[in-house]
């Protein structure tokens, strides 16, 4: 048995990784930066700031048209990060992947161009109370048009999902299930597995949120054979501005485009455009390049690290992080869910969530305080907004001693 | 402790912000508002109760940090008596102020909104202290 609260081992592989990122080197109030404000975005390694600069000063050109060198360069680089990005989900082919600027607009643009053409009014989409903003708003605003209508799974006060109460939702009117895999405000873990199953049964296409779950696991597409899956590349140590959309390509193949512009036709006339196949037909205009190159990068960076290393050492880190902050004073944890990843959110009784971002603040220490783009789910919990600290691979058990300590000061000040 | 800090939670501040003032509804106010800070989520609801042109009683609900319920907590007391006009005036100026590093807060030496300066040196705090005179000006612009 270890102690409680014993705090992990940082595995061989790890214990460099914090060197790899140039920022984290920097400090804030004149202390070193403790970060742990990763849900929101992470901090790049130096191989991916490389990758983007290297591109910009060697490669740099646009894409799918030209034929000189630069662009036949820059257009490899770009499509082969569709591949990788391919081989790490464990896609069936790579023209199942639609770069996007993130896991907005890839729900957007599933929206739009999968749902909005088939529903019509009284069809049901199907979502949880723990989702993000993102997986709320596009369908309220697809319902206000069609005339459909939003249904909401419950949680269960530890912040599971009620997962029978999820299942027995779906009913003959749900035209598409939406459900978080990992839920960026409270680290929630759902069994995707078994909802992906139930959908599959009654054949209701049904949609992934994985911005929190790419970073910390292995996610296998064709394991888990859901129909959508959207993240973020910023959340994964890439750059802003780019992401992707995995769709099914017998999904894709039906839907209608998303913007028009250049790149997505096959033929354009006054009277007519036809449109090119999958992916390209969802990529109007020039994409972001030097963002899939350095997603491209990150995916190299991960890998080389190993994600089943990443996965083991997190779950320890996260737990760690969970057990003190139950167990130090006048801290209450929101969310006790059976399966954590990435975030654990608190609220102290001393002081409201921003009072402990400044004092953390001042310590050098970044946390993120608010309500995380879940609204509803604060409201759940009968708050506003809760303190929350999310953790990445360059992490370590001394910054969850740090954020413990910090918030002794916080009692300090206002207890 | 950092300085900035000790300058931010000065007493006055936590001791309004511990033990707000008028904190609670009024019923059939004159004017009333609701804010919410969308970035954070905070929120406040500001009730008047005037007679003829003056504020009589100023009242508030908030969920909300200790900058916005000292700020709030202040405001109840500071506006009571003034006119309308004046008090939305007022806290126009001090709005504008809070956002001018340069420019102090419009105040006479002994005012207990001096507690609030602190703010200045924390720009992603700066709309905590401004959230509740916010909605003073929107709710004198909502007759009841
Ligand atoms: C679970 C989840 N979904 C969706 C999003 C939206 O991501 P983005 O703003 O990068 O599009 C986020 C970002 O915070 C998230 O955590």
């Amino acid at each position: 048995m270890s102690e409680p609260h014993s705090p992990p081992q940082v595995p061989e592989s790890l214990k460099k990784a914090r060197d790899a990122f140039p920022i984290l080197k920097r400090t804030v109030n004149g202390k070193p930066i403790v970060y742990l404000d990763n849900a929101a975005s992470t901090q790049k390694p130096q191989p991916v700031i490389d990758a983007i600069s290297h591109y910009y000063s060697h490669e740099n050109a646009n894409i799918h048209r030209g034929v000189h060198l630069l662009s036949t360069e820059a257009t490899a680089a770009y499509e082969a990060a569709r591949g990788k990005l391919a081989r790490y989900l464990n896609a069936n082919d790579e023209s199942e992947i639609v770069f996007t600027r993130g896991a907005t607009e890839s729900i957007n643009l599933v929206a739009h161009s999968f749902l909005e053409p088939i529903l019509q009014p009284g069809d049901e989409i199907l979502i949880s109370c723990l989702e993000h903003h993102a997986n709320i708003v596009p369908w309220q605003l697809l319902c206000e048009r069609t005339g459909a209508q939003l249904k909401v799974a419950p949680i269960f006060d530890n912040g599971d999902l009620d997962v029978d109460a999820y299942l027995s939702l779906m009913g003959p009117r749900t035209k598409l299930a939406g459900l978080v895999h990992v839920s960026n405000a409270i680290g929630t873990v759902n069994p995707i597995e078994v909802i992906i199953e139930a959908a599959k049964a009654k054949d209701i296409p049904i949609l992934i949120d994985a911005a929190q779950s790419v970073q910390h696991m292995t996610v296998n597409l064709q394991a888990l054979d859901c129909d959508f899956l959207v993240f973020s590349g910023h959340k994964m140590f890439m750059p802003t501005g780019i992401g992707a959309l995995y769709g099914k390509r017998s999904r894709l193949d039906q839907m209608r485009p998303y913007q028009g512009g250049g790149d997505m036709i096959a033929h354009v006339t006054f009277d007519k455009t036809t449109f090119k196949k999958p992916p390209s037909r969802f990529e109007a205009g020039t994409p972001h390049i030097a963002g899939g190159i350095g997603l491209a990068a990150a995916i190299d960076y991960i890998e080389a690290i190993g994600r089943d290393v990443i996965h083991e050492y997190e779950s320890q880190l996260i737990t760690y992080a969970a057990d003190r902050l139950k167990a130090a004073p006048g801290v209450r944890l929101i969310g006790e869910p059976t399966n954590r990843s990435g975030a654990v959110s608190f609220v102290m009784e001393s002081a409201h969530a921003h009072d402990i971002g400044t004092i953390l603040d001042t310590e050098g220490i970044a946390i993120r305080s608010g309500h995380h783009c879940c609204e509803p789910l604060m409201g759940r919990f009968g708050i506003s907004a809760t303190a929350r600290a999310s953790i990445a691979l360059y992490n370590t058990p001394e910054d969850i001693d740090a954020l413990v300590a910090g918030l002794a000061k916080v009692n300090q000040l206002f207890g | 402790m950092n300085s900035d800090l000790k300058a931010l939670y000065r007493d006055t501040l936590l001791k309004h912000s511990r033990d707000p003032r008028n904190r609670g509804e009024i019923e059939d106010p004159d004017h009333s508002a609701c804010l919410k800070n969308p970035l954070c989520g905070d929120q406040i609801t500001l009730y008047i109760a005037t007679r003829g042109d003056r504020i009589e009683s100023a009242r508030f609900e908030a969920q909300c940090c200790s900058i916005c319920m000292a700020s709030a907590s202040m405001l109840t007391f500071r506006v009571e008596g003034m006119t309308l006009g004046e008090s939305d005036a007022f806290a126009a100026t001090l709005a504008e102020a809070f956002n001018q590093a340069n420019t102090p807060l419009p105040l006479l030496e002994n005012d207990e909104l001096h507690a609030l300066e602190g703010v200045k040196s924390f720009p992603s705090r700066i709309r905590c202290a401004t959230l509740p005179w916010e909605a003073l000006r929107e709710a004198i612009s909502n007759k009841q």
